[in-house]
This record gives C-alpha cells, structure tokens and sequence, in this order.
C-alpha cells in the first residue's frame, strides 16, 4: 500500500490534493495552513498538521520532520511556485527524485511513472522513477475532491526563517478569468498603441469572451495587467474559441494556447508562425479587418 | 564589499529548434544547445552587482544532454557567451554519469563545485530552464549547501551583507531579504540581459574555461530518474486561409466558419 505525505502551503489548492492523493495512495497526511489541514477529508487522511505558509524553506524543515517520522513512500503537492520550491528543497535534503508539474502519475510497485510537458510546451517526456519520490502535480489535472472533513489536526512548528519578509503586496488584479473563459480574444504586437486594444475589446464583449494578450503587451508596454497574459510563465487557457489578433505566434505563447478548440489568427504577415497553430486564418491589417469583422458580427448576430 | 558570485547557467535544447525523427519522437541529439533564456537574466544580476560592488562572477554549468563527446564544444561556446556578458571564469561538469540531466543530480553537482571554488557570497540562477522547466536547480543548491534560497525574484539589490528581493508569485509580490551566502533564482522582469560587443565577445576567449568530472569533485554517480521519450505534441490544426475579393466576404467565411464549428452562436 502506498503511504503519501501530501502538504501545499496554499490553502486553495487542497481539494485538488485530496483528489490525487486519493488516486495514488493506500494511507495519507496533509500538511497545510489551518483553513486547508481543519478541512482534509477523512476519506483521504488519516492525519493532518497545521503549518501556516510563511517562508518555502521553514515549511520545507517543518515538512522533513514528519516525512522522517511517517516515512512515505510518496510526497505530493500541487505545482504553485511556493510548493514547488519547497518541494524541491525537501526533494534535496532527502536525496530524492521529484518531477515538477506532473501529469499521469502511476504508480506500480515501487516504480513511478509520470509525464512533463518540456521545451517550452510543445512536447511530453516519459519518466520513470524508484520511490520514494516527491511529485509537484500541473495544477488543473484532477477535479477538485470536495469532501467534509473531520480528522484529527495537530499543529507543527516551522523554524525560524532565514528569509525574511519585509512586505507583501496583492498583484493587481481585473475581474478576468481567462483560464476559464470559452471566448479569447488575444492581444499582441500588432496593436500600435494601447487606446487601439478597444477594437478587440469590442470583439470580446460581443462574443461574451474576455481579453488576453502576449508577453510584449504585459511585460514590455505594461498595456495590460499580468492576469491577461497568455504563456508558460503566464496564464494557459482552454476555450472553445481563440482569436488571435496582431500576435506572431512564439512557441511559449502557442504552448498556453494549445488546448484552444478552435483558433482563428489574424495578422498582416502571412508567414507569422501563427498561422501554422491556427484553424482559420486571415491575412490582413487587423486596422481594416477587425471593425468589418464587428460589424459583419453585429448583423450576424443581432447585438 | 567585493562580492564571489557563482551563476547557474544551462547550455539548453533551444524549444524554438525542435527536430524530430520519425514522426513525434524529438531528436535531441540532433537540436541545438543555447544559453537558458532566465541564465542570461541571471548573468546580467550577477555582473551589475559586481559592477556596483566590484568581485568576480564565475559562471558554472553542468553538461545535460548527450553525446558528451561533441556538445563540449557547444558548451563551451555557451559559456563563451556569458564570459562575454561580464562573466571572469567558466566552470563547467563533464560526466557521462550525469547525463540527461536531472535536477538531483546536477544540484548535487553545482553544489560540488561551489564548495570547491571556496568562498562564494551569492549564487544567481534563472528561475527554470528554457528546455526542462522543472525550477528545482537552484533550490536543491540552496538546500545542499544550506544556504537560505529566495526563488523567482523579479528584482534583487545587494547591500550590507545582505540581499533584498521581490518574489513574485502568483497572487502577490513578496520583498523579501536574506543574509548573504544565499541563492536567489531570477525571473525575466529581473533586467534586460546585455548584448555583448564584438570586443567583449573576442575577449572572452582569453577568459579560463575549466572542466571537472564527478571524480574531480568526489562524487559518486548519483542515482537519478530515467529520462524515457520526449515526444512533440501534435495537434492538428485545419490551416485553412480565408481569401476573398474583399474584407467583407473574408469576414462573412469566418463567421459561417465559427458557426459550423459551434464555438459562436448566430
């Protein structure tokens, strides 16, 4: 029977925890902040700690603590920054393998399997592994395992940090949920200036969609908040519909995109490597496409 | 205070080179090794702070991917290329034990060979590698020397003995400071990498490149996942361009397009 140490130092991320963990493991315990831990589902645990997030590396020293008094076969978080790198600084500490952002982990015997998305998304590398192991799960891979909870919680004591906090600021953030949204309208260099992204605005709200762009319009021009940005290091989306608008087509781009249903590209450069990834696409100055589009939109759809 | 800092630099598969034998298996030996995009941030960290507070920027790597025999070369044109950034010396881990690489195993390497260099007060490393993207490198290092580690810092400054960092994460943005040794990994926001000149890129040539076996450091050959295929996701897409003798019709297709699909509702 596989025993599963199972901790996140988000709290929001247990349910999808408690979801693998079931999955993978015989017998578990979770270590995690007192609003995740006071909520761990009996069916899953047989024990929670409380440990609040603070700094990865305490966390990381509270974590090693009860992996050495457990002794699991199997540690698994869910791939935020802050448990992936406690992750990997438990993984190191204890000599272990571990796999960041794993998908179909298995379990057979005393070996794991699991696969990765690698080179900038665009492929999938095969793993195998001998336990024990620690596993930092792609995030988005299983339902959410929404269960009363009730086992016993024991409160853990974490070190006292070497890195310490000065000051914590919430990123600012627009009522957009791109992750879940079924229409994108994506926004990139073609764009010349910031006032003109209301062309695709007006796309969007037409089609009930939402707005994401490239890297350049977030992180170079600042023209929108870092929540629309479609890439690895950003936001991945899966709707049924993507209509990139004056975006080249970067594989660290087209890697978020990939699971878009339909994608339609827009772009005056008929060799821009979008149109390769695209369903549909249209060579032309989105200046003279798009507003003919919208228009042609509003007669189609009467809005 | 002159400040010893060692960067973690990969010599990467380049994602934007992706070869392929039959019909999704990814040749690697057939792809391209380039500096890590993050490394480069990591670089550039290092040698502004010793531009501020003069020292040395050693840059460290350990071989990845096979055959061994020839990526030396590649790897060390890589290396080159952070010498020529502002980087002083190369150190570099060649070991058939070691390859393909795995984030345990080359920590455990790095580690070695920081512990050899002797004295170093700030290790930088990009935030994941361009090729992997597993962001544990840095972080194992961190462990293994015991050194406090601040990951994914879109900003550091150095000063008094200490580092100050902006952690980004998802939802918040963390200053956060640590008392130097420490390892910091960095982001992209971290600066803008230089673009080295001609004569920057000649002198690097006479900069040192050294080259280490796991012998050399006293290790054993770690025992490290198997790295089984790598194979490219294919999804197959229509490629279909709308043409038409003006933007009216090309507009017409693609909304007749969307509705046949049932992604948009008439």
């Amino acid at each position: 029977m596989v025993k599963a140490l199972a901790f996140t130092m988000e709290p929001g991320l247990v349910a999808e925890l408690a979801s693998h963990t079931r999955r993978l493991a015989g017998e578990a315990v979770l270590v995690a902040p007192k609003e995740a831990a006071s909520k761990a589902p009996a069916g899953v645990y047989t024990k929670a700690y409380i440990l609040e997030a603070g700094d990865p590396a305490a966390f990381a020293a509270a974590l090693e603590k009860v992996y050495n008094e457990y002794k699991p076969d199997i540690v698994l978080t869910i791939a935020s920054k802050n448990n992936t790198t406690a992750a990997a600084l438990l993984a190191a500490k204890l000599r272990l393998p571990m796999l960041t952002e794993a998908l179909e982990p298995r379990i057979e015997g005393s070996t794991l399997t699991a696969k990765r998305r690698v080179l900038g998304g665009r492929a999938e590398a095969s793993y195998r592994a001998q336990l024990p192991a620690v596993l930092s799960l792609a995030r988005g891979a299983a339902e959410p395992l929404q269960e009363a909870g009730g086992v016993e919680a024991q409160p853990l004591e974490a070190p006292q940090p070497r890195v310490t906090l000065l000051e914590s600021k919430e990123k600012v953030r627009e009522a957009v949920n791109l992750e879940e949204a079924e229409i994108v309208v994506g926004v990139g260099r073609g764009f010349r200036s910031r006032e003109d992204l209301k062309l695709a605005e007006e796309l969007a709200q037409l089609l009930g969609g939402v707005v994401g762009a490239s890297r350049p319009i977030v992180a170079d021009y600042g023209w929108l908040s870092e929540d629309r940005w479609i890439g690895i290091s950003g936001k991945k989306i899966r709707p049924k519909l993507y209509i990139a608008i004056g975006i080249s087509g970067a594989p660290q781009h087209m890697a978020a995109a990939m699971d878009s249903k339909i994608i339609v590209a827009v772009n005056k450069d008929k060799n821009a490597p979008i149109f390769q990834y695209a369903d549909y696409g249209v060579v032309a100055d989105l200046y003279q496409f798009l507003p003919v589009l919208i228009k042609k939109l509003r007669e189609r759809l009467n809005r | 205070m002159p400040l010893n800092i060692a960067v973690l630099a990969k010599a990467s598969l380049d994602p934007n080179m992706i070869r392929t034998r039959g019909d999704s298996l990814v040749d690697i030996e057939a792809m391209p090794l380039a500096l890590s995009e993050y490394d480069k941030n990591a670089v550039e960290a290092a040698v502004q702070a010793k531009e501020k507070h003069g020292g040395k920027v050693y840059v460290l790597s350990v071989l990845t991917w096979p055959p061994a025999a020839r990526r030396v070369k590649e790897l060390e044109q890589v290396m080159r290329e952070a010498l020529a950034m502002g980087a002083d010396e190369a150190h570099v881990v060649v070991d058939e034990a070691l390859i393909p690489g795995d984030p345990l195993a080359t920590a455990e390497a790095f580690a070695a060979l920081i512990r050899k260099l002797g004295q170093v007060d700030l290790v930088v490393a990009g935030e994941a590698s361009m090729d992997m993207i597993s962001s544990q490198v840095a972080a194992r290092v961190a462990a293994l020397l015991d050194l406090p580690f601040i990951g994914f810092a879109r900003s550091l400054e150095i000063g008094d003995g200490r580092v100050r960092a902006v952690r980004d994460l998802e939802d918040r943005l963390e200053t956060v400071e640590a008392p130097l040794p420490a390892v910091v990994s960095v982001t992209g926001e971290a600066n803008k990498p230089r673009i080295p000149t001609l004569i920057q890129v000649r002198r690097a040539f006479r900069k040192p490149i050294n080259r280490y076996s796991l012998a050399d450091l006293g290790l054993e050959p770690p025992a490290k996942p198997e790295l089984g295929e790598i194979r490219v996701l294919t999804v197959s897409r229509k490629n279909i361009i709308l043409e038409g003798d003006n933007l009216e019709e090309i507009a017409e297709k693609l909304i007749d397009a969307l509705i046949k699909e049932g992604v948009i509702k008439a």
